[in-house]
């Protein structure tokens, strides 16, 4: 019933039949994942609800209701922001620039009244956002080979550049491969990949030892060799990989963890917290984190390929591909693979930002899964066909 | 456009290629996927050994617990140095960020660290990095329960209760037993090589002075280890008993002072500056080595301040310097014994009378004597401290002969004592004089000894020097009949007293009666030099003595014979031996620009001899139940004051024909 009443177009409309085809199987994967968070938090937390666990349960609650009431929303009304919601995320990375307050020694952060925020986090959404509008509206030509091509990369470019600056490697780097990825998914010619990856592996060590701060050159090349100075940079690679490493096949058990309760394993709640999974779960435990991940990112593809305007797809495959690149760069670094760069562990990690930037973008795809059938019109005057 | 766009245009070619591509996502993403479940299984499965390892080692640590330091005890056993707790924090540089920060969070518990913030942030830049150095000490329990409370959340801060070394009797020991201070460079280079852990450990203190510095290695111990389970700041957050070795205490280290005689000697003293030295005649055991004014130990133990130590330095009274055995003075007349020896040594008939008109004309210069003494045999010469006997006999023993017999009486040697410090100070004789005067280094060139210059020595003026302990030592000598006994501190357990059988010095034992009666008489007739104040009052037990006063500056020079600035004024001496019928304990005391030997070092001498005699448990019984007194023939013809008649008979004898 549910199939034939999809392809209705008066009955898909219906919000009874919209939850029915909320894909409830993937937000129980979101949902495991974030409990696992609940339990290592709690861990860490010296085996106390205080002081992260039941913020993280708290949090996670919200943003999972907040995720279905997105999956709710006409995919038109995503497409009909896209571009203003990067227009204003634009302008606030614009007036960090100018305004921004400098912490940690970066200028991130943006104050409105008592109200602080980081527009770098708006942008993960709204360039995947913006990106799907263009190659929806783009013809199939101008999405592989064309001088078109330069809007989507400025589109990119953009952000990135004025992230990088304040400086947020990191999130900069996430910005553009996401943009690249897709580019890539809507048909980007193999000729400029080729190009483009030849040109950035050569690119890459100019930049390193010209363009970088020193502290974030000093991280590359502790990256490098961890060992070379254990107890300054190196340091946090190191007590991670011993984090991790001593906890073997089935883990120290939870509450256990020497590295992690000790203090020996720094940001032991948030950017290292898949450390103290591997050192209190072990192998098993870490290992079934990323098997979770990866069920959650086929997933979120399964639904991206399912969807009947190109709109849904880049978007759903968009906001696949943050989530799976913070998954992987943070799982990297965490177990020495990758430099120090400050990139949480999405729903796992504690904090606020990323999970809320993470469920809106899932709150995309689950709308993407609930309105697979929805033709959008590729014209600009899209909007007359709203009732 | 020239290709037909439709074509291209067509959506399922969109669709197609999305899918395709997707799918390589899909699969991009499984291998990194697969690539980090790669490198999990090797740091869990392949090298978990490995990092089980260094998490272990992370965890735990061992640190080093200092062994509580010997304790010095007196004869009697009690305690001179000995150990307390203390509350302390320390900083390691090596885990904190920003040192003000840190220390801005200490004193907001702590507010006297703010006063001391220039001390300890020059302290903490002195020391190595990871070496931990104290913020505060001598906290109170309520201090430190705070700090231990609020130091768990600063990370580099260390709250601990260690033991600290304390003396009990304030400055009473200062100089003999010394003190320990915080370890310097200096002290650490000379451990060598590879110094032991215990030197770096923040509550270790090396010995600087007396006997914490000779039997540092003794008083040390052996340092134990503790193994403790940390945190990443280092607070401990466990101990594991297992892995505890105890600490070897350091070995305690009994003196032969007694601890009363030596408070006593001090309190004497009071302002004055000088130092007593009491010595037992047949072991040689230093009861009392007592140095005036002194300074508190304690302070140097936790660290003196700057300006605490200026004004100890710069005292004109000296109190950092040892005058028992650091520092030489004239002997003055204290000497005269020697001369006198070296007289009969020379073949001088004792009962040889000198008249003594009050002066003594020698070639072109007339030399002094402080009184007219008319004539005087030897024992009155003595007794009166006669100058004129001296001057006009010296020439004849010559001052060759004068020196052999100081030096044999123990003056200007140097004695195997167990510390360090002591200086020899100087008896002169020609040889030396030939090649002191030698015309180098400044000094004019007068090599030839001239006779005037033996009358000097001869009082004990002139070029000769001797230290306080020496002094005692050589009425030791005199007073145990002429043996050889040399000065000891450290108690010599179970000793029987064969250990002490000291060899004669080859001087006649009649010769030194005769001085000796010259000795009785100073401090027994009514007319000696220091009668007045030579009585103890202890019944039958009397005091032989010699006073003695030391020009500081020539006065012939100066014009007056009164001196007014107090670094001018002569020096006091006073030497002596008790009880006189069987002598037991020798003395000296020099009391510095104390004007006169017999009036300010006497009553001194005679207080702390006083206290050492009632304390020797042969001679309270003697004072409790005094033997019955003998039928009395001569009785009462000694002074007034003398309550017994044992020995006045005896000196009856010598009681000379009033001049």
């Amino acid at each position: 019933m549910a199939e034939s009443a999809m392809t209705r177009r008066g009955e898909r409309e219906r919000y009874d039949i919209k939850l029915l085809q909320v894909d409830w199987g993937f937000a129980l994967v979101l949902s495991l994942i974030a409990g696992i968070g609940v339990l290592v938090l709690y861990s860490v937390g010296g085996m106390s609800w205080e002081p992260w666990a039941y913020n993280h349960v708290l949090r996670f609650g919200l943003c999972f209701l907040f995720m279905i009431v997105l999956a709710l929303v006409d995919l038109r009304w995503w497409m009909l922001l896209a571009y203003p919601a990067y227009g204003v995320s634009l302008l606030l990375l614009v007036a960090v620039e100018l305004v921004g307050d400098v912490r940690m020694g970066a200028q991130r952060w943006l104050e409105i009244g008592s109200f602080s925020m980081q527009p770098s986090e708006f942008m993960k959404l709204s360039i995947v956002m913006a990106l799907a509008r263009w190659y929806h509206e783009a013809g199939t030509k101008d999405a592989v080979l064309s001088w078109k091509l330069l809007i989507p990369f400025t589109m990119i470019m953009a952000p990135v550049l004025l992230v990088a600056h304040q400086p947020d490697l990191g999130t900069a780097m996430l910005i553009l491969l996401t943009g690249i990825t897709v580019m890539i998914v809507a048909g980007l010619d193999w000729r400029i990949i080729g190009t483009a990856a030849v040109g950035g592996a050569v690119a890459i060590p100019f930049f390193v030892l010209f363009v970088m701060h020193d502290y974030q050159r000093k991280r590359v090349l502790t990256f490098l060799n961890p060992e070379a100075d254990p107890s300054g940079d190196g340091y946090h690679i190191l007590q991670s990989k011993i984090a991790i490493g001593s906890g073997g096949l089935l883990g120290k058990g939870l509450g256990l963890g020497s590295q992690s309760q000790l203090s020996f394993l720094p940001e032991k709640h948030t950017d290292f917290i898949l450390a103290a999974v591997g050192e209190e779960l072990g192998f098993l435990g870490a290992f079934t984190v990323f098997a979770l991940y990866a069920l959650a990112v086929f997933m979120a593809l399964r639904i991206a390929s399912l969807s009947h305007s190109h709109f849904g797809r880049l978007a759903a495959a968009g906001v696949t591909a943050t989530f799976a690149l913070y998954v992987l760069i943070n799982g990297a670094m965490v177990m020495g693979l990758a430099p120090v760069v400050g990139v949480p562990q999405p729903l796992l990690s504690y904090g606020g930002s990323v999970m809320t930037t993470v469920m809106i973008g899932f709150g995309l795809v689950m709308g993407v899964k609930v309105h697979r059938y929805q033709e959008l019109p590729r014209t600009q005057s899209f909007l007359s066909h709203f009732e | 456009m020239s290709e037909p766009s439709i074509f291209f245009e067509d959506v399922n070619e969109k669709q197609g290629t999305f899918h395709r591509r997707i799918f390589l996502m899909g699969g991009v993403t499984a291998l990194g996927i697969f690539a980090l479940g790669g490198q999990l299984a090797l740091l869990q499965i392949v090298q978990g050994g490995k990092y089980k390892r260094l998490s272990a080692a992370n965890q735990f640590n061992f640190r080093v617990v200092p062994p509580p330091r010997g304790k010095i005890l007196d004869r009697n056993g009690n305690v001179i140095a000995g150990n307390r707790p203390s509350f302390r924090v320390l900083i390691i540089r090596n885990e904190i960020d920003d040192l003000d920060d840190t220390l801005d969070q200490i004193s907001y518990v702590l507010p006297q660290v703010q006063d001391n913030r220039r001390r300890i942030v020059r302290d903490i830049n002195q020391s190595q990095r990871f070496v931990p150095t104290v913020v505060a000490a001598d906290l109170t329990w309520e201090e430190f329960s705070r700090v231990n409370l609020f130091a768990a959340e600063i990370p580099g801060v260390q709250a601990v209760m260690d033991e600290i070394r304390v003396y009990h009797y304030g400055g009473a020991f200062s100089h003999v037993v010394g003190y320990v201070s915080k370890i310097s460079e200096k002290d650490l280079e000379a451990e060598g090589e590879n110094p032991d852990p215990l030197l770096l450990h923040p509550g270790f203190r090396i010995g600087k002075q007396g006997v914490e510095k000779a039997f540092d290695k003794q008083l040390r111990g052996v340092a134990g280890a503790q193994k403790i389970e940390v945190n990443a700041r280092g607070n401990i957050v466990a101990e594991d008993p297992d892995g505890t070795r105890p600490p070897t205490p350091g070995e305690d280290i009994t003196l032969t002072l007694d601890a009363e005689v030596q408070a006593r000697a001090l309190e004497v003293f009071e302002q004055d500056s000088g130092s007593a030295v009491l010595l037992n005649i047949h072991t040689g055991e230093i009861l009392c080595m007592v140095s005036a004014p002194s300074f508190d130990p304690n302070l140097f133990v936790s660290g003196i301040s700057s300006k605490a130590y200026k004004l100890l330095n710069e005292y004109e009274r000296r109190p950092l310097l040892d005058k028992a055995i650091g520092s030489t003075f004239a002997p003055g007349s204290t000497f005269k014994m020697a001369t006198a020896l070296s007289f009969l040594d020379a073949g001088v008939d004792p009962s040889e009378r000198v008249v003594c008109r009050g002066s003594y004309r020698f070639g072109n210069r007339t030399f002094r004597c402080h009184g007219v003494h008319g004539s005087v045999d030897m024992r009155h010469a003595l007794k009166f401290s006669c100058d004129t006997y001296f001057y006009h006999i010296c020439n004849r023993a010559g001052v060759d002969r004068i020196a052999a017999t100081a030096h044999k009486l123990g003056l200007g040697e140097l004695f195997d004592l167990e510390i360090e410090g002591q200086k020899s100070g100087l008896v002169p004789t020609t040889e030396w004089k030939r090649t002191y005067f030698d015309g180098t280094k400044g000094r004019p060139k007068d090599p030839k000894w001239h006779p005037g210059e033996t009358l000097s020595v001869a009082i004990g003026q002139g070029y000769t020097t001797v230290s306080a302990l020496q002094l005692a030592v050589y009425v030791s000598r005199i007073a145990n009949g002429g043996k050889a006994v040399t000065p000891h501190l450290i108690k010599k357990i179970g000793a029987v007293d064969t250990d002490f059988d000291f060899k004669p010095l080859g001087i006649p034992p009649e010769h030194i009666q005769i001085v000796r009666d010259g000795m009785e008489m100073v401090s027994n007739d009514a007319d000696g030099t220091a009668f007045r104040n030579s009585q103890l009052n202890l019944g039958d037990m009397k005091m032989a003595g010699k006073t003695g006063t030391a020009q500081v500056i020539n006065y012939d020079r100066a014009g007056t014979r009164k001196a007014t600035q107090w670094k001018n004024k002569d020096h006091g001496l006073f030497v002596c031996y008790a009880p006189v019928d069987n002598p037991r304990y020798a003395m000296a005391v020099i009391v510095q620009h104390g004007i006169a030997g017999g009036r300010f070092a006497a009553p001194k001498a005679r207080e702390i001899m006083k206290v050492a005699l009632l304390k020797d448990p042969e001679l309270q019984a003697r004072i409790v139940a005094p033997p019955p007194p003998e039928p009395v023939e001569a009785a009462e013809t000694a002074p007034p004051e003398v309550e017994s008649t044992e020995v006045a008979p005896e000196s009856n004898e010598y009681i000379p024909p009033v001049p």
